[in-house]
């Protein structure tokens, strides 16, 4: 398993944002599904080392990373690791190329193939072309894919992405969607998201989250297939399944 | 390509905005060492009127500092892969350094009165309240307590120097005055311990609140 967490509990306050979740992932694609609120981000950030648990254990890429873990170990996993968070800043004085090279900096890259790595990942995200250009200068959906070209640069193992396709038009999502299929041959790749239809085109299971629970697991054909069964709902199949899938949920924690 | 290759430190002392910090604390020194002498020039003065100098070049320099702590990528900066409070330090110690260097010599001779002594402790002094302000408020308001605080003293301290105007006035305080280096001295452990260890204070809280 590239990502396992057991017992994972995340606290904001008074609010439980995960309440004791167990979860793993082996390499593919994944979605991560969810209402607003569920817990989607909390459970990323985690993922990503970003914030610590409150309770319960994180293991990535076989290295336990979770509260109280050793740095040197939690930096070992960081190196492999790729991360795009939903809201990113960047100074605004940098290029693409200077963003997407001081974040190969942070995971202490190799300096001899930085400059390759970072032409390489913002081809694959069709910026090649605007790679001198100022960030500050591009429209919102040319931010998001530098933001994901900042979180392949270093060819991760564990690829992270909160709400990645938020202000892409539907050619960049078809072609984003393409570059997660290609990522997840050899990496786990965990998207966040509350866009039904690219869980549908781009993972091969899905995790549905409500209030810091898991709420329903399988895979994306199974998730449609439970929309095809649930007709009365409108929509399409994968956004039926979920809902179906989320109001079973719901009736039997209810229950 | 070189650039990026060779730059690698280049782009996180340029994302800390140092070329502007740089350029903002030459400009106060050359500004101070200008007023200073200005001041102790005017035949109805002499060198102890350098004390407004002294009280407001290390605020303005503490400022550029502060404001310059600013981190725009928050959230990725915490996934590095190396510590951070080695770099907060050396980048906050190796600025402090130069600062006072440059701001003591604006005020040449008297070291026992209002001279390069007091200046480099007032210097300390500041940059230590604005990076524990940093720190605890965020890099953007990390000028205004400081500010505040040296304003009220400024306006308020006692003529004579000593007494316990040592303290809580320790910027307005002679050069070989004792307990006002100790309170500048203190502040500037403080505050680069806490701005080492927490960071400057992201602007979001990242924590609660926020659509997941």
């Amino acid at each position: 398993m590239s990502a396992k967490v057991t017992g994972l509990t995340v606290r904001h306050r008074r609010n439980t944002a995960l309440d004791a979740v167990d979860l793993d992932f082996a390499p593919g694609v994944h979605g991560l599904l969810g209402p607003n609120g569920a817990g989607k981000t909390s459970l990323i950030r985690v993922l990503a080392t970003v914030s610590p648990p409150d309770a319960g254990q994180v293991e990535l890429l076989g290295t336990e990373v979770g509260r109280g873990a050793d740095h040197r170990e939690r930096a070992s996993v960081r190196r492999r690791l790729g991360y795009l968070p939903q809201v990113f800043g960047y100074y605004p004085g940098f290029t693409v190329r200077e963003f997407v090279g001081y974040v190969a900096w942070l995971k202490e890259m190799d300096g001899a193939q930085v400059a390759a790595a970072v032409e390489r990942a913002v081809d694959r995200v069709g910026l090649g072309e605007r790679i001198d250009a100022k960030v500050k200068t591009l429209s919102g959906g040319m931010v998001r894919r530098v933001g994901i070209a900042q979180a392949i640069v270093n060819e991760p193992a564990l690829l992270l992405l909160d709400e990645p396709t938020a202000g892409l038009d539907p050619e960049q999502r078809v072609e984003f969607r393409a570059l997660l299929r290609e990522v997840g041959r050899t990496s786990t790749v965990i998207v966040s998201t509350h866009l039904v239809e690219d869980v549908a085109a781009a993972c091969s299971d899905v995790t549905l989250i409500e209030a810091g629970r898991i709420a329903y697991r399988g895979t994306t054909a199974e998730l449609i297939e439970l929309g095809d069964a649930a007709d009365e709902l409108g929509g399409n199949p994968i956004e039926r399944g979920y809902t179906a899938a989320l109001r079973a949920h719901r009736t039997a924690v209810g229950a | 390509m070189t650039t990026v290759r060779l730059g690698l430190p280049v782009l996180y002392l340029r994302s800390r905005a140092l070329p502007a910090t740089l350029a903002a604390l030459a400009a106060i020194a050359v500004l101070a060492a200008w007023a200073a002498d200005r001041l102790q020039d005017r035949p109805e003065f002499d060198h102890t009127a350098r004390v407004p100098v002294l009280a407001l070049a290390p605020l303005l320099a503490a400022a550029a500092i502060g404001t310059g702590l600013l981190s725009h990528t928050e959230e990725l900066d915490r996934t590095a892969v190396r510590r951070w409070w080695p770099r907060r330090l050396t980048y906050l110690l190796v600025l402090t350094a130069l600062t006072a260097g440059a701001l003591a010599l604006a005020v040449p001779g008297h070291p026992e009165q209002f001279g390069a002594p007091a200046m480099v402790r007032n210097v300390v002094g500041a940059t230590g309240v604005t990076a524990a302000a940093a720190a605890l408020l965020g890099a953007r308001a990390s000028w205004l307590p400081m500010t505040v605080y040296g304003g009220a003293v400024y306006l308020a301290a006692p003529r004579t120097p000593g007494g316990a105007a040592a303290y809580w006035a320790w910027p307005m305080q002679p050069g070989p005055e004792v307990a006002a280096w100790v309170m500048a001295g203190t502040a500037y452990v403080a505050g680069a311990a806490l701005l080492a260890l927490r960071g400057p204070r992201p602007d979001r809280d990242h924590g609660s609140g926020r659509p997941s």
